[in-house]
């Protein structure tokens, strides 16, 4: 990068199925002066707003336009982003470009969906091709419910291990004010919930979640002046796949998923060899439980098959020796166009230790969180403490 | 292998159906449920900026304060702009010809945009003086107020 | 002070787009074989081989242009399937389809390309598994329109039996 980039602060919202009390700029607006209030900044120091949520999925257009008074961009560049459920996330690189770049020293990234108020499986049906499988469109449910099924045949995982991941992720979220779903949940309570779609349960499944996520990024010159405890952006990595292709819910499938190939491109920039040693964190973009399983081989924290062996010895637990979701993860909350900013989010507020009770204990230096959608373009980013780190 | 000469074109007929439902917040649902019930229009305070926001919001847009104090606007306007709409579309709320103009209530700073009716077209002017003509039936949206008339 | 909750308004509002899609010459041909000859056809990349369905004009991995077309066979292996629960509704009719219904991503023999739709199997786990053998199956000829719905489902080739171990290499 041309100049190092800091997140200087942020903010997000109590996520909820329901927020009747606000209307869409109003909810973001609560990030926005959560993040400024955090970054102990001004909007007047602000020089760039973007933002980004679901097209249409609130039923409206052009939501930058529509929320300039709540995001305090009048008169200001910024443009809206929308790469689907990564948006978040990739809001936050097309931020650090803006100020890696050199043009601009201080980029406000927005990312909100409030989805109680949309038609959410009509338009999520426009992503698929007009002509090629909308009529069959599975929506997310449908998707993810393969993906489980070829890892079950494939590798002989149960769906107890599905459980074990939803347990984890609700677990978690209840030490998270801010998680939507906080759920006192054991292994039965997943069993015998309703099935959607075989293998996948109701608990099994992510929630529509009501939210917005703001997060402040400056130049190195201002991050060491201004903030207490910066946190570095060291690494991204973004790419897309090949439209048509959904072979990615196959497990065994030989053709490049860049799930895998960014974690190879992001760990060979950083000079990765065990990536489970090289981060303290991972925040990954699980919509389903089977979704997390294949993160954890798609990082090479495991060797292929063996990702549901890690939630079977508690591997991945708050606690444990690679953590993965203490914020709950998108299993707790899913806001679907901030979704992707609260992993990068929620790294960050654990490397500067400010994630109260989700906090994990051991030392954190480096983070990775990561977001997929669609027909796996994917995004990754490397957080870390210091710019030694 | 060679394409025939003349190739049947293929094109499909679909529609995306969605149905959404907006979420006004506290002000707005103040906004329309004190036009819905007591006839009033409001707008919002900025105390630094000294201006009148209609609709009314909880940030100011051009200093970006939180407003709180929603004030009484009208019922009486003065007429911005209008348009003359000629065309019918599917999208359109009413068929043409109908007139669009944009209302400067009484008290507040910016505009409304809304229908003007009761009027011939050749007598509607910018700066003629406008004021709100409610629906007998009112359900707590803009449509509260059928169209301005003249004064 | 005790006072009623405020009353918050919210406001419904429907949109209906209509939009006329063009299919571009190559999946005009594709759905003109399917609808007219009975036929699948994919296409193959002159430089990585892979048979691609639907057929497109570049192949996206070798940045060539694709133009051998490749007639498929209409028998496949299941790679990957669902039963679905919930009535998921058809967006292009807003109809619900019928629940439980199976479906799943078959590999037609010499596709390298999955196809996504309808199993028609009894929606049972002893029925369906990863690895069974499909034939394809596409509605009568006088009720097509030059559309995947011009496929039926998938249904189970006769005679096979449910592996014990589902393990693969």
């Amino acid at each position: 990068m041309n100049r190092n980039v800091a997140i200087v602060g942020g903010g997000q919202t109590y996520h909820a199925a329901r927020r009747h009390d606000v209307n869409q700029v109003e909810m973001v607006n609560e990030a926005i002066r959560a993040a400024l209030q955090d970054a102990q900044m001004s909007i007047d120091e602000i020089d760039v707003i973007l933002i980004s949520n679901m097209e249409f999925f609130e039923g409206t257009h052009m939501t930058d336009c529509w929320m300039v008074d709540g995001c305090g961009a009048y008169g200001k560049p910024g443009v809206k982003i929308t790469t689907g459920g990564t948006v978040g996330a990739t809001t936050i690189c097309a931020g650090a470009h803006h100020v890696a770049s050199g043009l601009f020293d201080t980029v406000l990234c927005v990312a909100f969906e409030k989805q109680e108020e949309g038609d959410t499986g009509a338009i999520l049906s426009g992503v698929a091709h007009p002509l090629w499988g909308r009529s069959l469109a599975g929506a997310a449910v449908g998707y993810f419910a393969m993906m489980g099924s070829s890892y079950m045949a494939t590798w002989g995982a149960k769906e107890e291990h599905s459980a074990m991941v939803a347990v984890k992720a609700r677990q978690n979220a209840r030490k998270n004010p801010h998680a939507h779903l906080k759920l006192d949940i054991g292994i039965e309570d997943v069993l015998n919930s309703r099935m959607l779609a075989w293998p996948i349960r109701m608990l099994d499944m992510c929630p529509a979640s009501n939210g917005a996520c703001a997060v402040i990024l400056s130049d190195e010159k201002t991050a060491k002046a201004r903030c207490k405890k910066p946190v570095w952006i060291r690494a991204m990595e973004t790419a897309h796949n090949e439209q048509f292709e959904l072979d990615w819910r196959d497990v065994t499938t030989k053709r490049p998923i860049f799930s895998k190939a960014c974690s190879s491109r992001i760990y060979k920039k950083l000079g990765v060899s065990k990536p489970s040693e090289y981060f303290d964190v991972f925040e990954i973009y699980e919509p389903a439980t089977w979704a997390e399983l294949v993160w954890y081989e798609n990082l090479g924290l495991c060797e292929p098959g063996e990702g549901f062996k890690l939630i079977e010895k508690g591997i991945t637990n708050i606690d444990g020796p690679i953590p993965v979701n203490p914020s709950g993860g998108v299993l707790s909350t899913n806001c679907i166009g901030a979704s992707a900013m609260l992993r990068v989010w929620e790294a960050a507020l654990q490397i500067r230790r400010d994630a109260g009770r989700h906090q994990v204990p051991k030392d954190v230096h480096r983070t990775l969180s990561t977001a997929y959608g669609g027909t796996n373009w994917t995004v990754m980013m490397a957080l870390s403490k210091t710019l030694d780190d | 292998m060679s394409e025939q000469s003349k190739q049947e074109i293929f094109e499909v007929d679909q529609h995306l159906i969605a149905h959404s439902n907006y979420f006004a917040g506290k002000m707005g649902s103040k906004f329309y449920t004190t036009l819905r019930d007591k006839k009033k229009i409001l707008g919002v305070k900025c105390l630094k900026c000294n201006k009148v926001l209609w609709p009314p919001r909880k940030t100011c847009v051009f200093c970006f304060s939180e407003l709180t104090q929603m004030v009484e606007i009208g019922p009486y306007g003065t007429l911005e702009s209008f348009t003359l709409v000629t065309y019918s579309e599917p999208v359109h709320p009413r068929k043409a010809p109908f007139v669009y103009g944009i209302v400067k209530l009484d008290g507040a700073d910016t505009g409304m945009a809304h229908f003007i009716d009761e009027v011939d077209i050749d007598r509607i002017c910018i700066g003629m003086r406008v004021r709100p003509v409610f629906s007998k039936e009112r359900n707590g949206n803009i449509l509260d107020i059928s169209y301005f008339k003249p004064v | 002070m005790a006072r009623k909750a405020q009353e918050l308004i919210s406001i419904p509002i429907t949109v209906d787009v209509p939009y006329r899609f063009a299919a571009g010459s190559y999946l005009t041909r594709f759905f003109i074989e399917l609808r007219d000859n009975d036929k699948i056809f994919g296409i193959k990349c002159p430089q990585c081989g892979r048979v691609q369905l639907p057929p497109r004009i570049v192949c996206a991995q070798c940045h060539v242009k694709n133009e051998e077309w490749v007639e498929l066979g209409n028998e496949g292996t299941l790679v990957a399937f669902t039963i679905m629960y919930f009535p998921l509704t058809d967006p292009t009719t807003g109809k619900p389809h019928k629940s439980p219904f199976v479906y799943g991503s078959v590999r037609l023999d010499g596709a390298t390309s999955v196809l996504d739709h309808f199993i028609h199997v009894e929606p049972d786990m002893d029925k369906v598994w990863v690895g069974m053998r499909c034939k394809l199956v596409l509605r009568p000829k006088n009720v097509r329109i030059g559309d995947l719905a011009d496929i039926q489902y998938f249904e189970p080739l006769e005679g096979q039996k449910r592996p014990l171990k589902q393990m693969t290499q």
